[in-house]
């Protein structure tokens, strides 16, 4: 409880309130503008907020990333086009409904439930992170080999078209990683007599170029695109007979939401469509899907605002990132100074109970904003791409030179940029590369560790059950795509 | 004869052309980043730990390789499953995204001698105009109060290094 006074106690200053609403204020704005994600806007929020207080720093961030999973759902049910990737499945039954005349209800249910989902999810974090820390506290080199592995593993399940490609991606990140001098011999590697790479490549700029450059290339084939939007004078809450109505589909989904969020590499998009999914299957009206569905609205929202929290449960508790956006936040907690894990909780638990703070206040944020500006977020999304795009390399430029006062780093970003936009265009992820990069120390450290301790003998790492854990789960993951076709085969068949 | 003739479509029909150019390019790549692991300073065994500085970027570039050689046929496998991996890139690139891709490139590589506000105002003029923006009513409010706002922002609240760059040669 002390622990939780001292966060509050960090959290619960003018300066901080100030910047957590600043940061749902531009999640929503991100997550409402098609094109702008809140990896992105992270991304270029990391290099302004170096100089400030970690707590500050962190739960802008974190309030962000909250408000933004919201955000996208606005453009989604008022235009049909998802602000976000995790707002897919809302606009499946958001638009019909705001077609039907009822665009304030729809944005009321998804508010509605995105709290929820985020609040279940955040009460869940409190007490998983410290167990996980716990469990994680016993873990020497070799288990942290086995975990990061299996995390590797798990980029093959995240979106994209590829499993193989997401692999691919994740261990050019890890390659990448290894630029610069070798911490235990003080060799330069992959630095080709550049001063510039001996420090290795900056995350900062990379992660600009791989999020925002590469999605401005992507815009600039479609300018022109008109969409149609529906007006939206205010949000409207549910009742409390509705919500009542749509209890379980949002308790449902929040627990996937929760539980999604936490596999590394799973992301809130996987959750929304998992929660769409099961609210349909469990529904007694499944006939009203696609049509305007209050549940088809709730499900979704409630499962990708969960796995939200959800997802900074490894990010906190083992360092290993849950989705792309706590990859960055991941990114910048390493840039403070911490050493996102075990020690994170045991040694620094009132910095954790201030991030979770922060994250309850989002939620609640994005209600109040969405209450009050419903009408103006519908409206962003018409600002038009032509001045937007610009805007955004600006930022991307300064913030890349900003982090090192470096016009290397701006080069690096603009090349991360033209690499992503082929990567993209050729199947490959962006966000398995930077899970990847910042992975990449962990798994050499870890590596390198249990070599020596081990004597170099590889198979002595399977000597530890957590290891052997690890690495049938690494397998299982890798395979996944086979079993899963074989059982369900199975099931259709029966 | 005929299994002869049918030899070179059946093989064309196995390997994805544009994944067999990536390929082909990933593995170039590897094999000059594998040389190049070679050209690393040696250190000797006890120091190194017996872990030498070139043993886990050569584990990771084997393993990279390995998954890059599926690449080419990993087609077949994603249309089983109903996707389709030219579906993002079966058209050419537009100009409009290659002339970004130029417009951007230049603007960074004179931008140390333009200074950063010149910078500033070049992208916030250029990409409008390039993408076709004409409505003056908009685009001169754009042009003049967009860059004011970041130097404002950044420059003196935030307190970020602008390089002046020719504004520099001009004041003198």
């Amino acid at each position: 409880m002390e622990d939780v006074a001292k966060g509050l106690g960090l959290l619960l200053e003018f300066e901080n309130i100030v910047l957590i609403l600043s940061g749902v204020l531009i999640g929503v704005l991100v997550g409402a503008l098609p094109g702008l994600s809140s990896p992105m806007a992270i991304a270029l929020l990391i290099p302004f907020t170096i100089s400030l207080d970690p707590v500050a720093a962190i739960s802008m961030m974190a309030a962000l990333y909250c408000a933004g999973t919201f955000g996208g759902s606005i453009t989604a049910i008022l235009i049909n086009a998802p602000g976000a990737p995790p707002a897919v499945a809302t606009a499946l039954d958001g638009y019909p409904m705001a077609k039907n005349g009822e665009p304030g209800r729809a944005l009321g249910l998804a508010a509605v439930s995105s709290v929820f989902g985020g609040v279940f999810s955040l009460i869940i974090f409190i007490f998983a992170a410290p167990l996980l820390a716990q469990l994680a506290l016993e873990f020497g080199p070799a288990e942290y080999f086995g975990l990061a592995v299996f995390a590797l593993s798990m980029l093959a399940s995240m979106s994209g078209k590829s499993s193989l490609r997401n692999l691919i991606s994740g261990l050019v990140g890890v390659l990448i990683g290894t630029i610069g001098i070798h911490l235990t011999t003080g060799v330069e590697r992959f630095t080709f007599g550049s001063p510039d790479l001996e420090e290795g490549i900056h995350f900062v700029p990379v992660l600009i170029g791989l999020f925002a450059v590469s999605e401005l290339f992507k815009q600039s084939e479609k300018l022109n695109n008109v969409v149609e939007r529906i007006q939206a004078k205010a949000l409207k809450l549910p009742s409390l007979l509705e919500l009542k109505k749509l209890k379980y589909t949002i308790l449902r989904s929040s627990g996937i939401g929760t539980f999604i969020g936490i596999l590394p590499a799973e992301g809130s998009t996987v959750a929304a469509i998992i929660g769409y999914n099961e609210a349909r299957r469990w529904s007694k009206n499944k006939d009203q899907f696609g049509k305007g569905s209050p549940e088809g609205i709730v499900g979704p929202e409630a499962a990708n605002n969960a796995a939200a929290g959800g997802a900074m449960v490894p990010t906190l508790a083992l360092g290993i990132p849950g989705s792309g956006s706590t990859a960055l936040i991941l990114a910048a907690l390493i840039m403070h100074g911490f050493r996102p894990g075990p020690y994170l909780i045991s040694e620094t638990p009132e910095f954790v109970y201030a991030i979770f703070g922060a994250m309850l206040i989002a939620n609640l944020g994005f209600l109040f904003i969405g209450l009050i500006g419903a009408k103006f977020f519908s409206l962003v999304a018409f600002i038009p791409k032509k001045l937007l795009w610009p805007a955004v390399f600006i930022f991307s430029m300064i913030g890349s030179y900003s982090f090192a006062s470096s016009m290397f780093d701006v080069w690096v970003m603009l090349a991360a940029g033209l690499v992503g936009y082929f990567m993209d265009r050729n199947g490959f992820s962006a966000a398995p590369l930077v899970m990847g990069l910042i992975l990449g120390k962990l798994v050499e450290e870890s590596f390198s560790q249990s070599m020596i301790i081990h004597d170099n003998n590889f198979f002595a790492l399977l000597e530890s059950p957590v290891v052997l854990l690890f690495f049938v789960l690494t397998f299982l993951s890798l395979s996944s795509p086979f079993w899963v076709k074989f059982f369900t085969k199975k099931a259709v068949s029966k | 004869m005929l299994p002869k003739k049918n030899a070179p479509s059946n093989l064309g029909a196995l390997l994805n052309k544009k994944d067999t150019v990536i390929a082909i390019l990933m593995i170039a790549l590897i094999g000059f980043l594998w040389f190049e692991t070679t050209e690393f300073e040696k250190v000797p065994d006890l120091f190194s730990n017996n872990i030498p500085p070139e043993m886990f970027p050569q584990i990771l570039l084997i393993i990279i390789l390995g998954m890059i050689l599926i690449i080419p046929f990993e087609h077949i496998f994603l249309k089983k499953n109903g996707k389709n991996i030219d579906s993002g890139r079966d058209k050419p690139i537009e100009r409009s995204t290659i002339g970004t891709m130029v417009i951007l490139s230049t603007i960074v590589a004179s931008s140390q001698i333009l200074g950063a506000a010149i910078t500033i105002i070049a992208i916030s003029i250029a990409l409008p105009i390039y993408w076709g923006e004409k409505r003056l009513k908009v685009l001169i409010p754009y042009i003049i109060g967009f860059p004011l706002f970041v130097i404002i922002l950044f420059n003196i609240v935030l307190g970020v290094h602008f390089e002046p760059g020719l504004l520099a040669l001009i004041k003198n």
